[in-house]
């Protein structure tokens, strides 16, 4: 049987320094991939995944015995970071630019399209879509589905992460794919005869 | 929210499986009923579907590395809470050796770790914390000081002794995960180096990027084997040399190579030696030599060589070849790439335009870049080459199914069709297992193309996937740590690394049991074989190269030596007659042209009375290799080796050295005696061996472990 991540942080956190390696290689993916979507750019992204470790190293408060899943309390640290790392942009961009979040991010285009199949070009071209759709989100619709859709967290997780109640929680990721659903109409649309 | 919206809300968590039991028998209703419910209900899945084409993306490896060197320094430090005179050493060193010496051997403990937790067995050995686990029996006492000195923490039987003896776990694994840092040199530097703190902090992972993921499969040395129990020796070759550059990026790098990363037959054979060019039918020539063992003299060392038939160029049959280049994210540092491109292009220009190339690449989805393109188009492939960029994941599955299936579309019959992976091996998307792959590649081996390997990069190397698929997909394997050796691989032996003219080719030695009493095969660990296999026609085995040389070695206890090996009682019902014979031994040889099924057998026996004193010439060097190699590894059979011993035997023995392959062997003998703290301070020629009367010095070779 695979360790559960609280039976792992609780032999961390009772000595076992090296059980962190194990919590790093489960979560670092999900971590960068979470600040990535919430940021929306690589450079902050990175930065903030370096951050969660950091804690996780130096001053993990993690209690076991709180009854608090570790990915929750994970995410939150995540979660807390990604927003101050907003507002602090909030605060940069009004004063000098106008950034577009994307800067530092791009995808790996193919030297050659002519060479990719077409269900790949279209596969493709979504992508970019569902990424500009999740971008013009409000951040806290965004995180809540980004939370939902791509970690599978639980309502009753988010809210934890959220620090909201679960009746706003059901709220933002009703609304988030409302305006998902308008922004990529043309791609989900039923066909009707 | 008015009703309407209420109801798709309600829908909408139907489909994210957040509804009680009563709300879910109320959608199901509601979409059995109402027609634009059911469409709402099909959109959002629509939806889910659409945002789950987002790809997930990797770190990149700078953070990647940056992360985990911060890991490690929370380990040491935490080390050192409780062992104060720890933290001194971490913080104080201000020394790319010191630091070295703490990170290797905690990165290997820490990959052990890994490895180990992933796998979840309780395998006691390695679990250090189970002190339970492992009790102290007959066995553990038994083992003396010696053993508990030399090997690996995961191999040493007296694992739970040392612990007992009063060492905190930490510190045991320190020096017990390959045995690198003596605790009282430690000790010396941290005084000497003792001091300014942040320097060390910032240098932890500067001077280390190879706090490593690399994956080494581990090596079970062969053990001496009692001719009467054992008469044969199975083995196939191998003409791989990426073990030999692997451990030379390590040595620059003022790091003793991981022991498991060195495989002691590809460092013998990254050299070539002087046999002599086959004669009659046969693709190849053997050679056998005999003379004492350097490193013991009570024991003698046989040399067998393979020579294959060196080809002019018009006699080279037209090639079919398909590079397969890895441009995933992990690739995207200089010492990959880069160096990965201008390995190819090196490639390329050699190509005359009887051959055809095509480019696959793959990333997080594998796709054509260059269609199979005739060799005198060099402009059109040079630049499809100079087009390609890192980044994303690495299906490295679907990237080999891919660039099979374009190299049997072209397949050229009785030519050279080959798949050239370029890559550091770090597959993470689609099929991944070493299983798969490895059973993918047989499949695949069937159509008559055959595979070559190029390793690049560090730090999430992963040697032993790579080997393994070099093996079994009827190919060679070799790792690209600088331009020079692409300039070795894939310009000055282009043909050998190219062009097959023997596969399968597997080497069986019958040894005289009235003449030898136990053998020893240096090496090639991974590549025995049964007896069985040997004239098993279906049983896979190594490839030769036009022009490569192979070279085993065996390092021989002659009858009358009064050393014991018999394990197994003798047989009540069976006697076994030794024939009288003057006979070393035999060496029986099989092969099959690149494009046969049925093997051919060559034999070739050597005498007792052919041995010479000592290893004269390019047996010397060979001789000199292996016992490098079996310093690296920290052999437990490395007898009296010592780095002076190999520097001289390997200066004496010189040869010729166009491009300076053999002096540069120097340098990185050089280069490991300085790092190496585990020689034994004892080791003293009795003989005298002309090494002076002081034995031999090493650097910091003090105390006991």
């Amino acid at each position: 049987m695979e360790k559960t991540d609280e039976q792992i942080i609780t032999e961390y956190l009772s000595g076992d320094r090296e059980a962190i390696r194990m919590i790093y290689v489960r979560y670092k993916t999900r971590m960068f991939n979470f600040c990535l979507r919430l940021l929306g750019n690589r450079a902050d992204a990175e930065e903030i995944t370096g951050d969660v470790f950091t804690i996780l190293i130096e001053d993990c408060t993690y209690d076991p015995g709180r009854n608090v899943r570790f990915s929750t309390w994970v995410y939150t640290i995540a979660r807390n970071k990604c927003v101050s790392r907003m507002r602090k942009r909030k605060v940069l961009t009004s004063l000098f630019f106008h950034s577009s979040g994307q800067d530092g991010f791009q995808e790996w285009d193919p030297p050659d399209t002519a060479e990719l199949s077409r269900e790949d070009m279209a596969r493709r071209e979504l992508t970019g879509h569902v990424l500009q759709a999740l971008e013009k989100l409000p951040f806290e619709y965004k995180e809540a589905i980004v939370l939902r859709q791509y970690h599978g967290m639980s309502y009753e997780q988010i809210s934890v992460i959220l620090n909201c109640s679960l009746e706003k929680v059901k709220i933002l990721i009703f609304r988030a794919k409302e305006q998902l659903r308008g922004h990529l109409a043309s791609f989900i649309k039923e066909e009707r005869s | 929210m008015n009703e309407h919206e209420k109801l798709k809300e309600l829908i909408s968590r139907y489909i994210d499986g957040e509804v009680n039991e009563q709300e879910k028998s109320q959608v199901e209703a509601l979409l059995k009923e109402s027609e634009s419910c059911s469409a709402y209900y099909k959109e959002l899945r629509n939806l889910n579907q659409a945002l789950d084409v987002l790809p997930e993306e990797d770190l990149s490896p700078d953070l990647e590395n940056e992360i985990m060197s911060a890991l490690a320094k929370g380990m040491r430090e935490d080390t050192g809470m409780k062992r104060s005179s720890f933290v001194k050493m971490t913080v104080g060193g201000g020394v790319a050796a010191t630091l070295i010496i703490g990170i290797l051997s905690l990165q290997m403990y820490a990959q052990r770790s890994i490895q180990g937790r992933i796998r979840s067995a309780s395998d006691d050995i390695g679990d250090q914390y189970s002190a339970g686990k492992t009790s102290a029996g007959p066995y553990q006492q038994l083992a003396g000081k010696k053993t508990r000195q030399y090997e690996p923490y995961y191999l040493s039987t007296d694992y739970s002794v040392t612990k007992t003896e009063g060492h905190s776990p930490a510190r045991t694994r320190e020096k017990a995960a390959g045995g690198l840092a003596p605790s009282k040199i430690i000790s010396v530097e941290q005084e000497y180096w003792g001091g300014d703190g942040d320097a060390a902090e910032d240098e932890s992972w500067r001077y280390n990027p190879a706090f490593h993921t690399e994956e080494y499969d581990r090596i079970y040395e062969n053990q001496f084997m009692a001719v009467q129990e054992n008469p044969l020796s199975t083995f196939s070759i191998d003409v791989d040399t990426a073990s030999y550059s692997n451990m030379r990026r390590f040595l620059n790098n003022n790091q003793l190579p991981p022991e498991d990363a060195v495989r002691i037959e590809e460092l013998v054979n990254y050299f070539t030696y002087d046999y002599p060019q086959p004669e009659g039918e046969d693709p190849f020539s053997i050679t056998i030599n005999g003379a004492a063992c350097p490193w013991n003299r009570a024991h003698q060392l046989v040399r067998i060589g393979l020579q294959g038939k060196v080809y002019q160029e018009e006699e080279i049959p037209p090639s079919n070849l398909v590079f397969l280049v890895d441009v995933s994210g992990s690739m995207n540092s200089a010492n990959k790439l880069p160096l990965l491109k201008a390995s190819l292009k090196m490639l390329v220009r050699q190509l005359t335009g009887e051959e055809r190339v095509a480019i696959v690449v793959y990333a997080g989805a594998a796709g054509q870049v260059l269609e199979s393109t005739p060799g005198h188009y060099k402009q059109k492939i040079l630049s499809a080459i100079d087009r390609l960029q890192a980044g994303g994941s690495t299906a490295g599955g679907a990237g080999i199914k891919l660039a099979y299936n374009i190299a049997k579309q072209n397949f050229i019959k009785g030519g050279n069709n080959r798949v050239i992976l370029a890559t550091d091996g770090d597959f993470n998307v689609g099929v991944s297992s070493n299983a798969e792959l490895v059973r993918m590649i047989e499949d695949k081996r069937q159509d008559g193309i055959f595979l070559t390997v190029l390793g690049f990069g560090m730090g999430n190397y992963k040697d032993s996937k790579m080997e393994q698929l070099a093996n079994k997909g009827n190919g060679n394997y070799y790792y690209i740590d600088t331009d020079r050796e692409a300039q070795k691989v894939l310009v000055q032996e282009l043909g050998s690394t190219l062009f097959t003219i023997a596969k399968d080719v597997k080497i069986q030695v019958e040894f005289n049991p009235g003449q030898v009493k136990a053998y020893r095969l240096i090496g090639y660990e991974n590549r025995m074989l049964a007896k069985e296999d040997f004239n098993d026609d279906t049983k896979d085995a190594g490839e030769l190269g036009a022009g490569h040389t192979v070279t085993a070695l065996y390092e021989i206890v002659p009858a009358e030596s009064t050393e014991t090996f018999r394990s197994v009682d003798d047989l009540v019902y069976q006697q076994n007659q030794v024939v009288e014979s003057q006979d070393l031994m035999t060496v029986k040889l099989r092969y099959k042209q690149p494009d046969g099924h049925k093997s051919r057998l060559i034999q070739q026996s050597i005498r007792s009375g052919e041995m010479a004193d000592t290893p004269q010439g390019d047996f010397q060097f060979a001789a000199a290799v292996a016992e490098f190699g079996l310093l690296l590894r920290n052999s437990e059979f490395k007898g009296q080796a010592s780095y002076h011993h190999v520097l001289e035997q390997a200066a004496r023995a010189g040869g010729e050295d166009p491009y300076g392959y053999r002096g540069e062997f120097l340098d990185l003998v050089r280069r490991a005696q300085q790092l190496d703290r585990r020689v034994d301070e004892d080791i003293y020629y009795e003989d005298g061996g002309g090494y002076g009367e002081g034995g031999i010095q090493f650097k910091g070779g003090t105390g006991s472990l």
